[in-house]
């Protein structure tokens, strides 16, 4: 990851980093690596989603670590070790400066919230459509709802699901959210 | 997209020598269903049964499969309005045994065009279960119920062909996040009940 890290901006690794922490105080639910990738290959930077995402892991894996062992800033540097020289020096100054910032306040979690094995629910986006027409029939009328789903998955990346449905599928669909609502009243 | 060509006609009347009417309404309703790459393969098929030339079948194959698609996309369900499509010399009892045949399939094969269009991914199964969490390695004793949901969702038919591809969504919602979707679908069919009402 120490190669990849090199090429993100000073900012933008600044901006993950705090990302990360925010995710392990449980302020955010998760990394938009998504919106972020965008962000810097937008200012020019050729770093593809699936590297950003492996320095998020290898980051969030480095920052929950030292939560746990309740290291201090010092220590969390000697930890880097080996890896520190591969390093680029701005990195190894934003992790000791948000470690320094924020790395305490990381609770150990006392909340049942994060006992997570799947994806988290973020949000729901919806849309109700009619398909006018197609090249298979000039005249449709065929009325669909399409939804997207915000879902953080278990190591904190945020991912949007879409798919569409038809009207019988959404109103089986609602009825199915109220009985799991109602269970979840009763239970 | 299908338009009729001025050479389709007359390749329908191949269709004459056909061994029966059964074999007619097959051969359309294999014509419509199959997708344009597929008509080679199907005229040959066809060619035996009728005791033409392969070239004369695969005239005949892309004229039905043009004329059917024709009718399904214009959304003709008269067989007046289906009979204009001949033209005028055209064989009386064939023009009228394809006019019926399209009829009989008319509706079925309007379903298939609308459940084959291109779309996003679709909903095609959903299971949720209802746990109660009560215990994890940093809290000892709990009691939160929550809900475990899996959608599956497949990609879009057209792109994948006969080998569709699945995929599962499993995720997890508090009461607060399933109250949050409740109010959301609430809306949707509070929409749809104003649009219906339109």
């Amino acid at each position: 990851a120490a190669d990849k890290i090199r090429l993100i901006p000073q900012d933008f690794f600044a901006e993950l980093c705090e990302q990360i922490i925010q995710h392990l105080n449980h302020k955010i639910p998760g990394v938009n690596t998504a919106e972020l990738c965008q962000r810097i290959q937008t200012s020019g930077v050729d770093i593809n989603i699936g590297d950003l995402a492996k320095v998020a892991n290898t980051l969030s894996f480095l920052f929950s670590t030292a939560a746990r062992n309740n290291l201090s800033t010092e220590e969390l540097v000697t930890t880097l070790g080996s890896g520190i020289s591969t390093l680029p020096k701005h990195a190894v100054q934003v992790i000791r400066h948000v470690w320094n910032e924020q790395g305490k306040a990381i609770a150990v979690s006392e909340d049942a919230g994060n006992t997570a094995t799947v994806g988290q629910f973020v949000d729901m986006k919806w849309k109700l459509g009619v398909a006018m027409s197609s090249d298979t029939c000039r005249s449709l009328k065929y009325p669909y709802v399409t939804v997207t789903l915000t879902v953080a998955d278990p190591s904190g990346q945020i991912t949007d699901k879409s798919f569409e449905m038809t009207i019988p599928q959404f109103k089986n669909f609602f009825s199915q959210f109220k009985e799991m609502a109602s269970v979840l009243e009763t239970v | 997209m299908a338009a009729l060509r001025d050479g389709d006609f007359a390749a329908l009347q191949i269709l004459l020598k056909a061994p029966s009417k059964d074999a007619v309404r097959q051969l359309c309703q294999e014509c419509f269903c199959s997708p344009p790459a597929a008509l080679g393969p199907l005229a040959q098929r066809a060619c035996p049964g009728l005791a033409v030339s392969a070239e004369e079948a695969e005239q005949l194959v892309s004229a039905l499969h043009n004329l059917t698609r024709h009718v399904v996309f214009r959304g003709l369900t008269r067989a007046e309005d289906i009979l204009c499509l001949f033209p005028e010399n055209f064989h009386q009892n064939l023009k009228n045994l394809l006019t019926k045949i399209i009829l009989e399939n008319i509706s079925a094969w309007r379903n298939e065009a609308q459940a084959s269009q291109i779309s996003l991914p679709r909903l095609v199964d959903m299971d949720w279960r209802v746990d109660i969490k009560t215990s994890s390695d940093s809290i000892v004793r709990m009691a939160v119920p929550t809900c475990l949901l899996q959608l599956k969702i497949q990609e879009d038919a057209a792109l994948c062909g006969n080998n569709p591809v699945v995929s599962a969504l499993t995720v997890e919602l508090s009461k607060e996040t399933l109250d949050t979707m409740l109010e959301g679908l609430g809306r949707i069919r509070d929409q749809l009940s104003a649009v219906a009402n339109k």
